[in-house]
């Protein structure tokens, strides 16, 4: 193939405007928030029609060219990673709300539209998009669908395989299908279900039918302080045991909140342990009595205070506090990598207690925030990546982590997806039974495996060791 | 000594074996696709006249003796348990520590959660509480191969690899047998009540309008025309259609929910709304989730719609001749409709085709649940041809290329 076929006829497709081909331009599509592997891809195209990616996937086969699709690149596992190069589709430029429609709760985006746009439109007619990942302001539809993503509020009103009820998909043989769509219950195989949080991996999403959720009428959030880590994870334990379960319940440690604190001034106490924030939410009825019952729960579990946000302005910035606790994160070290792994709930204090032993034993600083509720922890582990000896800790130590995780009975990632980052574990998450399962499933949408090619699954002979940490982007 | 039997709508006899391990379920499996034979799954049979006929001779297997349950950590609020446990088992274990798995399964008694599961089984509750996909979080099945495989975990939160508890939920048990099943539970609601609401057919329309818009939050909204409500309150009602509205919370976000509906619904004399409760409230309950498998019907079909078109399309129905039984479940879309008395196949073929025709021009499509048999070959059971038919197949082909499963029940080709 002459170097410059693959550019000129994707430029006849997508226009001069549309297309990046320089070195330097590439460079920023050489990898997402996981920073330890990079490939620069050959092409990227900006395509804003379904037609035209039929179009530049048709060109990739013609051409025997890998391809795989890119919203925000906000993702932490290298899913939209370019292993092998090739063409990568940003489809930042699909950005239109197509329908909505509150009588029957549901909108038609693009994979482009911006998670928080959606939610914004729909505010004043009453509604939201439910799945909230702290990098809402910038990450797309498009990714949450292919990431199955998650956020502070999942633990109430579910990820967001719950809210999506149809897909226009090109398939990387070029074909483009709907699967389900606006009425719930269609009739045969749940094709939806299964492409979502498939990382990319089975086609390139070019239509989202989302459910919509009704806004809360009223919250109260509470924000429950601990002198140690121990007796905040016993609370979640104690609340979930207690069939208690709030619309979101999160924890931060000792050492995220001086972060944060130090760039949110929201007024954290920097000597405590951890705290929870914790919210209730719906009918106003009744919101007073729950936020009761868990301020008692913490009490029993020593909280030394309980306070309940005064404002919508309180709340709002303590929102902001959590899920730019990440940013916050490079006032405490040159650079910093974090795990996704989940426990059953009732082994936090548990996880916590290793999480500490482990960073002990690697003489590294932990950081820790995360979706308590769900039992998804994210430690965050300091160091400077200058340093190989201290990368090599890192690495060490991650492995270690998920290592717990899976001996507890969880899994080695909640939310951010396998990627490249962790196809290693599948392996010890799955039988080879479960994984030829899996391997047969793409072959019915990628036989080739042109599309988004060495992710989610390993295949002999492409063991990746990665051999460096770096730094990571916003959770 | 005679080997058991079975027959499904009326295919067979077929050799029935009751299996009472997964390894044993995959040496018949392996048996009957060596020899080319197919493989039924059957449960506690409450739902097998769902789909067409077999069309491959095969053993049919029993699969009620896999009904251990494999682990309940109560305080993580999930639970792991092999797919021929009935569902009122698990509902009554899960009662002991306070927990529901919030999804209404007819004839729960009977029926096993891996039929349940295969047919996707939802009632009222699925407004407010989701359908199976939102419980499913990790799957076993036994594969065309005979072999165990899984999918998901045992945690609430997990995204590693394909979400296949998805594909099998809903497929007929088509892509294997599901052997196995962890689901997360929620806590049992402190308060139950329902709100009958009686109307007009002129009104119905503005009725489900004002539910929609209310500021109550309602977990389920069914429609019941004057027949249907006669079997499910065992009382003559006054209006032609009865909506009941139901709401599960604490007592003190139920009781402010029943006062503001009734406040919002004060504008309309004609409603009339009645609130029931406790034991009368639970046997009303029991009606509506048990409704779809009421035995009467010649035929039952099932409408999946866009909310906004329930009320024409129920009107539509109830303007039929043989006036079918009506259940909405409003919020949701979907309608089911049983004909009873005298039907013939020449009657119900343009029936079915009106209907459908309603429904797909609703956003939906319209499936046969129940019918003669003999007629089967001749009706679109599975409904209207969907554009993402051929993917299904090919999906089938990838997970069961020699239709060891089921084959010939599901949709076209698979």
């Amino acid at each position: 193939m002459a170097p410059n076929a693959l550019s000129d006829r994707l430029r006849d497709i997508v226009g001069p405007d549309a297309i990046l081909t320089t070195p330097s331009d590439l460079l920023v599509y050489e990898c997402d928030g996981y920073t330890i592997e990079k490939n620069k891809p050959d092409v990227v195209v900006f395509p804003t029609t379904t037609e035209q990616i039929v179009r530049i996937v048709e060109v990739c086969n013609d051409l025997k060219v890998p391809f795989l699709p890119r919203g925000a690149g906000t993702s932490l596992a290298g899913g939209c990673l370019p292993v092998g190069g090739g063409v990568v589709l940003a489809l930042t430029r699909m950005k239109r709300i197509l329908e909505v429609s509150t009588r029957d709760r549901y909108a038609v985006v693009e994979p482009g539209v911006v998670n928080l746009w959606l939610t914004r439109h729909l505010q004043p007619l009453g509604y939201h998009f439910a799945p909230d990942p702290s990098s809402q302001g910038a990450c797309t539809i498009g990714g949450n669908v292919a990431t199955n993503s998650g956020g502070p509020h999942t633990l109430k009103y579910g990820v967001t395989v719950n809210h999506v009820l149809g897909l226009e998909l090109v398939l990387p043989d070029g074909r483009v299908v709907q699967t389900g769509g606006p009425a719930e219950d269609n009739p045969g195989y749940d094709l939806t279900g299964v492409i979502v949080g498939s990382e990319g991996t089975l086609g390139i999403v070019t239509k989202v039918w989302v459910r919509l959720t009704r806004n809360p009428d009223a919250y109260r959030t509470l924000l429950a302080v601990f002198e140690t880590v121990d007796d905040a994870t016993n609370t979640i334990s104690d609340l979930i045991g207690a069939g208690i379960v709030p619309a979101a319940l999160e924890m931060l440690d000792r050492l995220i909140l001086q972060a944060v604190e130090e760039a949110f001034h929201f007024g954290f106490p920097l000597d405590a342990g951890a705290v929870l924030i914790m919210e209730v939410d719906g009918l106003e009825a009744g919101l007073d009595a729950d936020a009761q019952r868990i301020a008692a729960m913490a009490r029993k579990n020593r909280a030394r205070e309980v306070r309940q946000a005064r404002s919508e302005a309180e709340r709002l910035l303590l929102w902001k506090c959590r899920k730019q606790a990440f940013g916050a994160v490079g006032r405490l070290a040159p650079s910093y990598c974090t795990q996704d792994g989940v426990v059953p709930r009732t082994q936090l204090p548990h996880m916590l207690r290793q999480i500490q032993r482990i960073g002990e034993k690697y003489r590294l600083r932990i950081a820790n925030v995360f979706h308590a509720g769900d039992g998804n922890i994210h430690p965050i582990l300091l160091f400077d990546e200058r340093d190989p000896e201290q990368v090599q800790r890192v690495l060490q130590a991650s492995h270690d982590i998920l290592d717990e995780c899976l001996r507890c009975g969880g899994s080695v990632t909640g939310e951010h997806g396998i990627g490249v980052e962790k196809i290693n574990f599948m392996p010890r998450l799955f039988s080879p039974e479960d994984l030829a399962t899996m391997a047969r499933l793409r072959s019915a949408f990628n036989p080739d495996n042109r599309c988004s090619p060495a992710k989610m699954l390993p295949t002999a002979g492409a063991c990746i060791e990665p051999t460096k940490a770096g730094r990571r982007a916003a959770l | 000594m005679d080997v058991p039997t079975c027959t499904i709508d009326d295919f067979g006899p077929i050799p029935l074996l009751a299996v009472g391990s997964a390894a044993e379920l995959g040496d018949i499996v392996r048996q009957a696709a060596t020899q080319g034979e197919a493989v039924y799954p059957l449960g506690g049979r409450t739902f097998l006249h769902l789909g067409r006929p077999p069309t491959r001779s095969g053993r049919a297997v029993d699969l009620r003796r896999l009904n251990q349950i494999i682990d309940y950590p109560a305080r993580d609020m999930t639970v792991t348990v092999q797919a021929g446990m009935s569902v009122a088992a698990l509902q009554q274990l899960l009662a002991s520590e306070r927990q529901r798995l919030p999804v209404d399964v007819p004839c729960a008694a009977q029926a096993t959660l891996g039929g349940a599961l295969a047919v996707n089984a939802s009632g009222p509750r699925r407004l407010g509480f989701g359908t199976f996909r939102d419980y499913v979080i990790g799957i076993t099945v036994v594969n065309d191969q005979g072999h165990e495989a899984k999918a998901g975990g045992r945690v609430v939160k997990n995204v590693a690899g394909y979400d296949l508890c998805k594909l099998h939920i809903g497929a007929l048990g088509t892509l294997g047998i599901i052997t196995q099943v962890t689901f997360k539970v929620r806590p049992l609601p402190e308060q139950q009540a329902l709100v009958l609401v009686g109307c007009g057919t002129a009104t119905l329309p503005t009725l489900l309008d004002q539910l929609h818009a209310s500021r109550s939050r309602p977990i389920a909204v069914d429609v019941l025309n004057a027949p249907a409500a006669r079997l499910v309150l065992g009382s003559e009602p006054s209006l032609p259609w009865l909506v009941v509205v139901g709401f599960e919370d604490h007592a003190e976000v139920v009781r402010w929910q029943v006062d503001r509906l009734g406040q919002e619904l004060a504008c309309c004399p004609e409603y009339h709304p009645e609130v029931i409760d406790g034991p009368a409230g639970t046997a009303v309950w029991k009606g509506l989730v048990d409704f779809v498998a009421r035995p009467e019907p010649v035929m039952t079909f099932k409408a999946n719609l866009l909310p906004h078109a329930v009320a024409a399309f129920c009107r539509e129905t109830n303007d039929l001749l043989e006036q079918p039984l009506i259940q909405a479940h409003a919020g949701s879309g979907i309608v089911i409709g049983h004909v009873v008395g005298d039907l013939t196949l020449e009657r119900a073929g343009p029936m079915l085709t009106m209907l459908r025709t309603a429904a797909t021009g609703a956003g939906g499509n319209l499936i046969v649940v129940r019918c003669p048999p003999s007629w089967k070959a001749s009706l679109p059971v599975w409904g209207a041809p969907r554009g993402d038919g051929w993917l299904m197949r090919q999906v089938k082909k990838a997970l069961d290329p020699h239709h060891v499963f089921n084959p010939g029940r599901f949709l076209d080709g698979i």
